[in-house]
């Protein structure tokens, strides 16, 4: 195991596009069980530096150590298999599969991580409030009800990280806090890491920490 | 790939049946051109395996490639024939009457033959047979002439005399059988007043030995010419061979043309669930955890397609078959394992690389909706 002082580290993190840089020379810690809000103006670097967080993406240069783990040496398998097992995500959309109930859903991350259980899978939907819609389709849902599926599926493998790129940005202000308030008691529950990217600074203020992005720089780290 | 357990198995089915209902419209237009693709290969090659028995039966019946004639006189001895018989590569031997008729002051060729080796041969036949002496054919030309009817009485005319004949039907061969009369050569020995024998011996040879047998004939049957027709014979040899490169050709575009159709759906379908391949990398889908669903739906399409090809494949040979030569076809029974190897390839090859584009997709953009 690392050390919960540096349990996500990045290290002069740069991310070149072909007409443009994204990242320019990220470093960066995280501890264990830290809430860290990202947020920044659009075009800043926030999602960018949460996908190469999550392996999705790769950075042009730099390093990423996760629970000890150099993430960037990592073949395609190796990480896919480091993803389903430290890390969970939720989206701004929901990318819930439309022929898939909810119960199933949350299933399809479980067959990715080790053998699908549906009774595990119907708990985790009645820890996030939605027991009573197992059955439902993602159509049949609402926003705010479709994210709570999302985030059931993103803790259903027990991950140690939650990456969370703008959970809330289809939402109502309501519906805003109910997920944020869900999160809060499972964080508070768990004690896993959520890094989560947000432009509202609503959202934002949940975390405990908050770092603000610019032009591919980190220009601001706060503590609360 | 690590090998699953069958609860995994199970649920891998699970997931995979409520992805393929989804798409079933695709499912089935793929698995519909992997089958017309095994059905015209399978068709083909179950017509190819017959055609040069079969063919070769139909240019037999046809018609002779030697023909024996006499070399000093008018005719040849009929024992001549059995002699022909008996030479090596002599598939079949035949004697020939041919002379004239007069009906009512006109003169008509004359051909007689042994009438049940006309059930062999390449006529088409129209009405019945003659089934006793003094029953004939009239050639459907000579038919329209005439405006002649089964069960007509014809009153022949001869050097050897005068008979009454009963037509029995007509044949048509499109040649100058068309304008003939055609009886047995025993009724045409009688009417010509000849008797024992021949006015030419047609002899089917096997292609390839032509020379040979005709050398055989001149040495064996005294007084005789034996002519080969090289022409009947190198025409056979160029009509199968072209025959079988044209449905070679045949085969490959179809599949060339259904890989290409099979290649396109499985692109759409990958293509629409671009979403759903980026998703399953987030939630830590393996390469070969992912890959597997686009396998699989191959293996089935290729599979199901396989199968129905080797039926629609086998039904349209016996129907070609029975329409070109009369005959079933027999199909190896191996052929079952090669329509379904074929389908496989076919859906295999085409899901290939748009499977493997899918797994380069950029998980990250496509689920921020880029």
């Amino acid at each position: 195991m690392g050390s919960a002082d540096e349990f996500i580290k990045l290290r002069c993190v740069s991310k070149e596009y072909a007409t443009a840089s994204a990242l320019r020379g990220i470093d960066m810690v995280v501890e264990k069980g830290q809430w860290v809000s990202v947020v920044g103006p659009s075009g800043s670097g926030k999602s960018t530096l949460l996908n190469i967080m999550s392996g999705l993406d790769n950075p042009t240069s730099g390093q990423v150590v996760i629970d000890s783990t150099d993430i960037t040496a990592m073949k395609e398998d190796e990480m896919a298999r480091f993803r389903r097992e430290k890390i969970g995500f939720v989206f701004q959309q929901s990318h819930l599969i439309p022929y898939l109930n909810a119960v199933e859903n949350v299933m399809l991350a479980q067959y990715f991580h080790s053998i699908a259980d549906e009774r595990e899978a119907a708990d985790s939907l009645e820890r996030v409030g939605m027991g009573h819609r197992i059955d439902h389709k993602p159509s049949q849902l609402s926003g705010g009800e479709q994210q709570r599926i999302c985030i059931a599926r993103a803790l259903i493998n027990s991950p140690q990280i939650l990456l969370a790129d703008e959970p809330t940005g289809n939402l109502d202000r309501e519906n805003t806090r109910k997920i944020l308030e869900l999160l809060n008691r499972l964080y508070s529950e768990r004690q896993f890491t959520i890094i989560l990217v947000t432009h509202d600074p609503f959202v934002a203020q949940w975390g405990r920490r908050t770092i603000t992005m610019e032009d591919g720089k980190i220009i601001r780290d706060e503590y609360r | 790939m690590k090998v699953l357990s069958r609860f995994e198995i199970r649920r891998f089915l699970f997931f995979f049946a409520r992805s393929v209902s989804q798409r079933k419209g695709r499912v089935v237009i793929a698995s519909l051109s992997v089958m017309l693709a095994v059905a015209m290969v399978t068709a083909l090659a179950g017509i190819n395996s017959g055609i040069r028995e079969k063919l070769g039966a139909e240019l037999k019946a046809y018609g002779a490639n030697i023909i024996v004639s006499p070399r000093n006189g008018d005719s040849i001895e009929a024992a001549a024939l059995d002699k022909i018989r008996g030479i090596q590569h002599v598939e079949d031997a035949s004697g020939q009457v041919l002379g004239k008729v007069f009906i009512g002051g006109y003169a008509i060729e004359l051909i007689g033959l042994n009438i049940d080796r006309l059930k062999y041969s390449g006529w088409r036949f129209i009405g019945d047979r003659p089934a006793k002496r003094n029953e004939v054919l009239a050639g459907i030309d000579l038919r329209d002439a005439l405006r002649l009817a089964p069960g007509k009485t014809l009153s022949l005319e001869s050097n050897g005399g005068k008979a009454d004949f009963i037509v029995s039907g007509f044949v048509e061969k499109g040649g100058p059988e068309d304008s003939s009369i055609i009886m047995s050569i025993e009724d045409a020995w009688e009417l010509t007043g000849t008797n024992n024998v021949f006015s030419a011996i047609l002899v089917r040879g096997e292609p390839g030995k032509l020379d040979g047998i005709a050398r055989d004939i001149v040495r064996d049957v005294p007084a005789v010419a034996a002519k080969t027709l090289r022409q009947v014979a190198s025409a056979e040899e160029s009509l199968l061979s072209k025959m079988q490169l044209l449905m070679t050709l045949v085969t490959l575009i179809a599949l060339f043309a259904s890989t290409v159709s099979v290649a396109s759906t499985v692109s759409a379908n990958v293509f629409e669930r671009k979403k759903e391949i980026g998703l399953m990398k987030a939630l830590g889908g393996s390469r070969s955890q992912i890959t597997l669903f686009y396998t699989t739906e191959a293996v089935i399409i290729g599979l199901s397609g396989g199968l129905s090809g080797f039926i629609a494949g086998y039904l349209s040979a016996q129907a070609i078959s029975r329409g070109a030569f009369g005959s079933f076809i027999h199909l190896p029974q191996w052929m079952i394992l090669l329509s379904l190897a074929m389908g496989l390839s076919i859906a295999l090859t085409a899901s290939h690389f748009p499977v493997r584009g899918a797994m380069r997709y950029d998980a990250a953009a496509i689920l921020r909706g880029e």
